[in-house]
């Protein structure tokens, strides 16, 4: 169990704290629904390190949150900001939660792998082979969420994981990636990164 | 099964309501929210029930365990996303920062209205594949005064309104099917 640290108040922008925290608890959703799915203890650790995040995020809202209202006028606008943040900081717990399933092994019934496959967005994980057209691109060039629909969420490389992967993260020969989107999409995906599709242009 | 997928499914698509219901400020799609959240407690009562009565041996319990708390998990997201439209039924005024919020983070929220040029018009929502085509998916469509539900079988008209959820980077593709004005490389 981590040692709980004294979160002290520092001055932080509302707006990017927000912003973060609602990035976070999104992807934090998905990337626990990988780890369930795939069976991933160290995706669920991922996760796991992501609440601590948002968990001390919500607490420094809070606090700039209290210090910024003068009056009631005040308190009324930014209740709306504090409720905001509770609400993503309970959706980066309800990850959290699936993510301690599966590192309890309490398992997911083999059936929700099946179920998993009706969803409106699909998670995958491919493997990323040398004759693959994305191998040496960059994510940012690749603009695979404005082309096909479908957003790399995590990519596993030899034993790291890179989370949220940014733009200039290249791809390399024998990366594992955890994407997800709409099925046609992934389909797409699946099989740029498997080699069968060669051209790039073919996904428009 | 289906029921998980629909429990899933629907709190996601909550989640993506309750944002838009901020942006956008409206008291409609906040209304949708609170119609969903009690098909979610129905919903999810009933795949509790199937669950427990499914039989199970000792052995088996773990992953049945399983099922339940993921189960628990969509509820935990439906509260978090009544939440948030809670701000707005409550007709307390979205602070701006939080649109910024909503239109900086990297899910985004949108509107797009259909017209008559867009290659969108007469098609079906699943023949339009339009989270294919932007990274972005339809939540509600309004048309005239009433808030529609997507269905893969609704027919796309000029002058609707989608409101829609996914990539930032795909809101420019989304509007721009909508309008109909093509791409200028």
């Amino acid at each position: 169990m981590t040692e709980l640290e004294k979160i002290k108040y520092k001055p932080i922008p509302v707006r990017e704290a927000l912003t973060k925290m609602k990035d976070l608890s999104e992807l934090m959703i998905d990337l626990a629904y990988s780890a369930a799915l795939f069976n991933s203890h160290e995706l669920a650790d991922e996760v796991l390190e992501l609440e601590e995040e948002v968990d001390t995020l919500a607490y420094l809202l809070d606090m700039n949150a209290m210090i910024a209202a003068r009056d009631a006028r005040d308190a009324e606008d930014l209740v709306g900001i504090s409720v905001v943040a509770a609400a993503t900081n309970k959706i980066s717990d309800a990850a959290a939660d699936i993510a301690i399933l599966v590192r309890r092994e309490i398992g997911i019934h083999p059936i929700v792998r099946e179920a998993f496959k009706e969803m409106e967005e699909q998670i995958t994980r491919v493997e990323v082979k040398p004759t693959s057209t994305l191998v040496d691109k960059s994510l940012g060039e690749l603009e695979l969420a404005a082309r096909i629909g479908v957003d790399i969420i995590a990519l596993h490389r030899k034993k790291e994981w890179i989370i949220n992967p940014s733009e200039d993260q290249k791809i390399v020969e024998g990366d594992i990636l955890i994407a997800r989107g709409a099925p046609l999409g992934i389909e797409k995906l699946t099989g740029c990164a498997n080699g069968t599709i060669k051209e790039l242009e073919k996904l428009e | 099964m289906r029921k998980l997928v629909s429990l899933k499914d629907t709190s996601e698509l909550m989640m993506d309501l309750a944002y838009s219901s901020l942006l956008l400020n409206s008291r409609e799609l906040a209304k949708e929210v609170q119609i969903l959240e009690e098909r979610m407690d129905n919903l999810h009562t009933e795949f509790e029930f199937l669950v427990l009565s499914s039989g199970f041996t000792p052995e088996e319990s773990k992953d049945f365990l399983g099922l339940i708390r993921l189960g628990v998990v969509t509820e935990k997201i439906a509260d978090a996303a009544m939440e948030i439209a809670d701000v707005v039924l409550r007709g307390l005024e979205p602070h701006p920062v939080l649109r910024l919020v909503i239109k900086e983070a990297e899910e985004t929220v949108t509107r797009a209205r259909i017209s008559d040029k867009s290659p969108l018009v007469g098609k079906t929502l699943k023949d339009a594949q339009i989270p294919e085509e932007t990274g972005m998916w339809v939540l509600a469509i309004r048309r005239g005064k009433e808030c529609l539900r997507p269905r893969p079988e609704t027919v796309i008209r000029a002058g609707d309104v989608l409101i829609a959820s996914g990539y930032a980077e795909g809101e420019e593709d989304l509007k721009r099917l909508a309008s109909g004005i093509p791409k200028q490389s």
